[in-house]
């Protein structure tokens, strides 16, 4: 009796979500909650369904059944943009940015856009005051002041994976749900995401999707295993770490790739 | 403050001023009144090099801002010319009315057809756009009677604010009439990309997925950019026919929605100025090959095809990125 339990006080939550392509079912009635400040991982063998969790939480795609939820309400049928206004923000696993524009700017329409100015036709862009300075403590937060000028192709791999990070945070999220921040990283940088992750302000709730499990056991106080677009168990880190049928299911997957 | 010179700081305070006119955005002005007073002969070709300036910049806004692509613009230069003509012959003669009508009722065909069109991409959104078009002109070659079929109709308008006649003859007053609705639509679209909205655009041009996760409905911000966009083409064609006091079914050529991407292309998408230069060297090209090698379609078409390869292989943005790269190479000498 999932839809008449008293309202958690949860910030995101799924309800029974599924989703199919076919006969193919690539979530398979998935139930968990995210609350304020939550920390919280999901984990799961490749083709688990991890990326299709995130289209359905951002609204890419629409769900075959079940519902989501977004501070006790229903947004299962609200579009992408409007769920972005709400308050969810997410990462992508290949970088989606502005190639072409400058940190700066890629950073300004994020901006402009949830400062409500996104339709302004005759007022020149960059004069607001507020714009300006939240662009600026972003490209401090994420210590990407000294390419603030520079374009997106220019940057290395790694650096682009913080403006990644950047765009989310300028958001102003209430959710935020990262798909494998670190991947395609080199080692050697994959540091600077990390410390980046682990620093995000505390009142966001996150939600990250990660292979490395150095990554998941560092950053999460919560992890759910993934298995074929089904939840097969959810818990600390030390159970999880000690369940014997994740261990079976996940590092038997793994030792074969 | 502190850290004046942080590349931060200096980024910001760039986005704060980057809309402010440049001295050298005063060229192109001051040529086209050089040519008005210097060289009178040529005033009716440059007055449709003007026209067409007008035609390329609306199809920029979306094809170089936006990035839509579209071989269907002149469904809105059409349709412009037509209402106009159709008004003159109909008891409003008004120029200035004329083009208010035009913008609106092409705007209003931009957004029926920008509605539905614009929920694709690509190459299905290309033959889209050469459909419509290729409809209207199938439709107004029907309707004949109303629209004067291949002969066209012939109008006269009334003077500009009841003072200046458009003189069809040294098309003195036509061009400084042309000339100023160019700048005032110059300047709307100028306006428009520098400010937040236009920024979207580019937004979307870079990354339409990218947008919507930001938070931008993107189909919304594209039908807006499209309306506006179909609205100065609208404009455009007014001017076309009203300067010649002629309209034929000629305004709906899709040959023409070729051409005017043509100059784009050729002058330099998503720079304002690529369409100056594009439409004044196509139309001056299309001229001198008309002089020297007869009117006959072929040689124009193959040097069209040429110039069109030419920039393709060796300008990919146009003559205006060729200009840029010799004056950033200019500056750096002289540091």
């Amino acid at each position: 009796m999932e839809g008449t339990r008293p309202m958690s006080n949860a910030v995101l939550e799924t309800r029974n979500l599924s989703k199919n392509f076919g006969a193919l079912t690539v979530t398979q009635n998935v139930n968990f909650s995210l609350k304020p400040g939550a920390r919280h991982a999901i984990i799961g063998p490749n083709g688990a369904g991890k990326t299709t969790l995130i289209n359905l939480l951002t609204g890419v795609l629409r769900p075959s059944g079940g519902a989501v939820l977004l501070g006790g309400n229903d947004i299962t049928t609200m579009s992408e943009h409007e769920r972005v206004k709400h308050g969810i923000a997410r990462t992508f696993q290949i970088n989606t940015l502005f190639m072409g524009l400058s940190v700066i700017d890629n950073l300004y329409l994020v901006l402009a856009e949830r400062l409500g100015g996104g339709t302004e036709m005759f007022r020149p862009a960059g004069r607001d005051i507020g714009v300006q300075e939240e662009a600026l403590r972003i490209l401090e937060t994420l210590k990407l002041e000294e390419n603030a000028l520079t374009m997106i192709r220019e940057l290395p791999y790694g650096q682009q994976r913080l403006v990644e990070l950047a765009i989310a945070l300028a958001l102003d999220p209430k959710v935020l749900l990262l798909d494998e921040p670190a991947a395609g990283v080199p080692s050697a940088e994959s540091h600077i995401i990390l410390d980046a992750v682990e620093n995000l302000p505390e009142d966001i709730a996150v939600l990250i999707i990660e292979h490395d499990m150095d990554v998941v056991f560092r950053f999460a106080k919560r992890i759910s295993v993934l298995v074929r677009g089904a939840i097969m168990a959810e818990g600390e880190p030390e159970e999880i770490a000690a369940n014997t049928e994740v261990q079976a299911v996940y590092l038997g997957e793994t030792n074969h790739v | 403050m502190e850290g004046n010179n942080s590349p931060a700081v200096q980024a910001v305070n760039n986005l704060a001023v980057r809309h402010k006119f440049h001295w050298g955005e005063a060229v192109p002005w001051i040529l086209a009144i050089l040519v008005f007073y210097f060289l009178p002969g040529y005033r009716l070709l440059a007055t449709q090099i003007l026209v067409m300036i007008i035609f390329a910049l609306s199809l920029d806004l979306i094809v170089g801002y936006a990035g839509i692509i579209s071989l269907g613009h002149t469904a809105f230069f059409g349709t412009g010319a037509y209402i106009t003509a159709l008004l003159a012959t109909n008891n409003f003669p008004d120029p200035i009315f004329g083009l208010f009508a035009a913008a609106a009722g092409a705007a209003l065909l931009g957004f029926l057809s920008g509605w539905v069109l614009l929920r694709t991409t690509g190459l299905t959104l290309l033959v889209l756009t050469m459909a419509v078009t290729i409809m209207l002109l199938e439709l107004a070659n029907d309707f004949d009677e109303i629209t004067g079929g291949f002969d066209g109709i012939n109008f006269t308008n009334s003077e500009i604010l009841g003072l200046i006649e458009l003189d069809q003859l040294w098309y003195s007053s036509s061009y400084i009439y042309v000339l100023v609705v160019l700048f005032l639509s110059f300047l709307l679209i100028r306006t428009i990309i520098y400010a937040p909205f236009g920024r979207m655009l580019i937004g979307i041009r870079e990354n339409t997925r990218r947008m919507s996760a930001i938070g931008t409905p993107v189909h919304q911000r594209q039908v807006i950019a499209y309306v506006i966009s179909a609205a100065i083409a609208g404009i455009a064609g007014a001017l076309w026919v009203q300067v010649q006091g002629n309209v034929t079914t000629e305004v709906y050529a899709f040959e023409l929605s070729g051409d005017v991407l043509i100059m784009l292309i050729l002058g330099g998408t998503g720079r304002l100025y690529g369409a100056f230069l594009g439409a004044t060297v196509f139309k001056i090209l299309e001229s001198v090959t008309e002089q020297i090698l007869g009117t006959d379609q072929p040689y124009w078409q193959l040097t069209v095809g040429l110039v069109l390869i030419l920039t393709v292989l060796f300008a990919r943005r146009g003559l205006f990125g060729i200009f840029e790269d010799l004056s950033n190479r200019w500056k750096g000498r002289g540091q």
